[in-house]
């Protein structure tokens, strides 16, 4: 059993995703949570069209790969 | 070279002049230097306009030209930083009282209070030029200096070390500021954007 997280660090490691890659406890923590929380499901969600958008957006090397790939 | 293109070109870029203008002022902190960086762009794009595939649009065509002056510059300014051996201009410390930032978004325990909105990807383009529309309005409200390390890592895409020396600022401020600008985006976002 992982230790609980709230919906506010998940916040945080869903920001931080976007800088490094998550260690495999705090990837377990928030795939934990985010299944037992629909809140968190829907936050998630919306920071990933937030991400995705953003990217087309400014054009950057993300929405280049988004396109190829 | 052909001319009418050129034309074309030439026209539907100046639209984006305040965009690009405003974008160069965020990283640049100083109105000559980014008025120059968007001319420059504009300039650039109208030379170019024949390598302009319509593939990307105009926009992120011209966030790239635009981008590719920015860093000329900070790394000019980086260099005669070096030379003077002044300290970045941003290197007051700010508040690290994160914590409290969002917290009307949270309950007592740390549970969301807010989000029961379920977003999709907008699938056709106007839907798109909607969202991105509301994005960009949102990204103006963000505070300046917010904006401004959220950009250059979105959109010059620094690695954050680079940031923080470019900021005079610690790794965990940057986090804090790259995590406050992505929480208002989205929370702006979600009061703003309508869905049918």
């Amino acid at each position: 059993m992982t230790n609980p997280i709230t919906c506010k660090d998940s916040t945080w490691l869903v920001s931080e995703s976007r800088e490094r890659t998550l260690s495999k406890e705090e990837l377990q923590d928030l795939e934990g949570h985010i299944a037992e929380c629909p809140y968190c499901k829907g936050a998630s969600t919306q920071f990933a069209v937030l991400f995705k958008q953003l990217d087309h957006y400014l054009g950057n090397s993300r929405a280049e790969k988004d396109e190829t790939g | 070279m052909d001319t009418r293109l050129r034309k074309t070109i030439a026209e539907e870029a100046a639209e984006y002049r305040p965009l690009l203008y405003r974008m160069a002022l965020t990283q640049l902190k100083n109105a000559a230097a980014a008025e120059d960086a968007t001319q420059e762009t504009l300039l650039a794009a109208i030379e170019k306009a024949d390598s302009f595939e319509r593939r990307s649009t105009l926009r992120t065509w011209l966030f790239s030209i635009l981008r590719f002056k920015i860093l000329d510059v900070m790394r000019d300014q980086s260099k005669s930083r070096r030379r003077d051996s002044e300290l970045p201009a941003e290197h007051a410390v700010i508040d690290d009282d994160n914590s409290r930032t969002f917290d009307t978004l949270f309950d007592d325990s740390g549970c969301w209070i807010d989000t029961k909105d379920v977003w999709t990807n907008p699938h056709t383009v106007a839907e798109r030029d909607a969202f991105f529309k509301v994005l960009e309005v949102c990204m103006t409200r963000l505070p300046a200096r917010t904006s401004r390390a959220f950009l250059m890592r979105e959109w010059l895409e620094l690695d954050p070390p680079e940031i923080c020396r470019e900021l005079g600022i610690s790794q965990g401020n940057l986090r804090i500021l790259l995590y406050r600008a992505r929480m208002q985006l989205r929370l702006c976002l979600n009061l703003n954007w309508q869905r049918d």
